[in-house]
């Protein structure tokens, strides 16, 4: 066994206002994508039957898109409780790893400032997040803040749909999906070490195509980081 | 209790389900020694995440979709600047599909 030791030394300060404001910057431009995927939600979810109000509501608590467009295909009357909160769970799983992935920024912050970093930990925020802390940025601000800024975005524009309600088509029309994408991979060649990441990464790739295939929605993210995680493991072993 | 109120209290249940699987991850590492292998396996994990989101947006988007991604890696090698990478995906995707409405 080897010895349990700090995996880096810990910031003075964990999450500063500065680094807020530096997330705020990194995700601005991707906020404008997430507008409209926004508007998209309200209108789906009033044509759904869901109060406006409710909408709006369930973007500012929840704050899970994938999620949010999920349970309004379950979305009648009487509501299938259990059904929408297991799909919930199922869904949002991969949130799981994202906190034990960013452990060594979240590790330094204390615990009453970590309730409302964890909130806004979304796909986009982590991920920028992540590509920050690679190039050695060690400011949790950067989460709280891109995280906040994608929040309000959010439920802005899940008011502006369910309210206003006029009919903007097609989201994609918009590239939020196209964005998403281009912008993860580019965060993946950010994380490029060398060539003893070829191995994990390819079996992640493979244990991703095969979740597609095999396992309900979203977990093809899930087996493909873990399996990639042993593999790493492994290769390191060896 | 009235449909919008039970609509609300699914809301909440909805975001307590979302929170606990944003904590959990970080809550368990509490409790988990960091050692070696573990901050080997974090690493490898959180790389092969962001693998396992791009091949499932590749799977799922059509050409254009594609193209844009293809172009994001492209560039994100060469210069290693996200935003950059970005605006050229998205302006390449932009050209192809009005380029296609013509």
């Amino acid at each position: 066994m080897d010895e349990p030791r700090e995996a880096v030394p810990v910031p003075d300060r964990p999450l500063t206002v500065g680094g807020m404001i530096a997330g705020v910057r990194m995700l601005a431009p991707l906020a404008i994508f997430v507008a409209p995927f926004g508007l998209a939600f309200g209108l789906a979810a009033t044509e759904k039957g869901l109060a406006p109000w409710v909408a709006i509501a369930m973007s500012t608590l929840v704050f899970a898109g994938a999620s949010q467009f999920a349970v309004l295909d379950l979305w009648a009357h009487p509501l299938p409780i259990a059904a929408i909160l297991i799909t919930t769970g199922i869904v949002n799983a991969r949130h799981l790893l994202y906190g034990a992935a960013l452990y060594s920024w979240l590790r330094p912050v204390p615990p009453l400032q970590r309730l409302p970093l964890l909130a806004v930990m979304t796909d986009l925020a982590w991920a920028n997040s992540m590509q920050a802390a690679e190039r050695g940025e060690r400011d949790a601000g950067i989460l709280l803040g891109g995280g906040l800024l994608l929040w309000l975005v959010w439920i802005g524009s899940t008011a502006a749909g369910a309210l206003l309600a006029t009919g903007i088509g097609d989201p994609k029309r918009y590239g939020l999906d196209v964005v998403m994408v281009a912008f993860f991979a580019a965060a993946a060649v950010g994380q490029w070490r060398g060539r003893g990441d070829i191995a994990p990464w390819a079996a992640a790739a493979a244990a991703a195509l095969a979740g597609l295939w095999l396992l309900p929605t979203g977990w093809h993210v899930i087996v493909g980081a873990l399996v990639g995680g042993v593999v790493g493991v492994l290769r390191d072993d060896a | 209790m009235t449909p919008d109120l039970l609509a609300l209290a699914v809301c909440v249940g909805m975001a307590g389900v979302t929170y606990l699987t944003r904590a959990g991850g970080v809550f368990v590492m509490d409790f988990i020694p960091i050692t070696r292998r573990v901050e080997v396996f974090l690493r490898h994990m959180a790389s092969s995440v962001i693998i396992a989101i791009v091949v499932g947006g590749a799977v799922k988007g059509d050409a254009i979709a594609n193209l844009a991604l293809g172009t994001s890696l492209a560039v994100m090698i060469a210069t290693r600047r996200t935003y950059l990478a970005l605006g050229v995906a998205m302006a390449v995707a932009a050209a192809v599909r009005a380029g296609l409405a013509l």
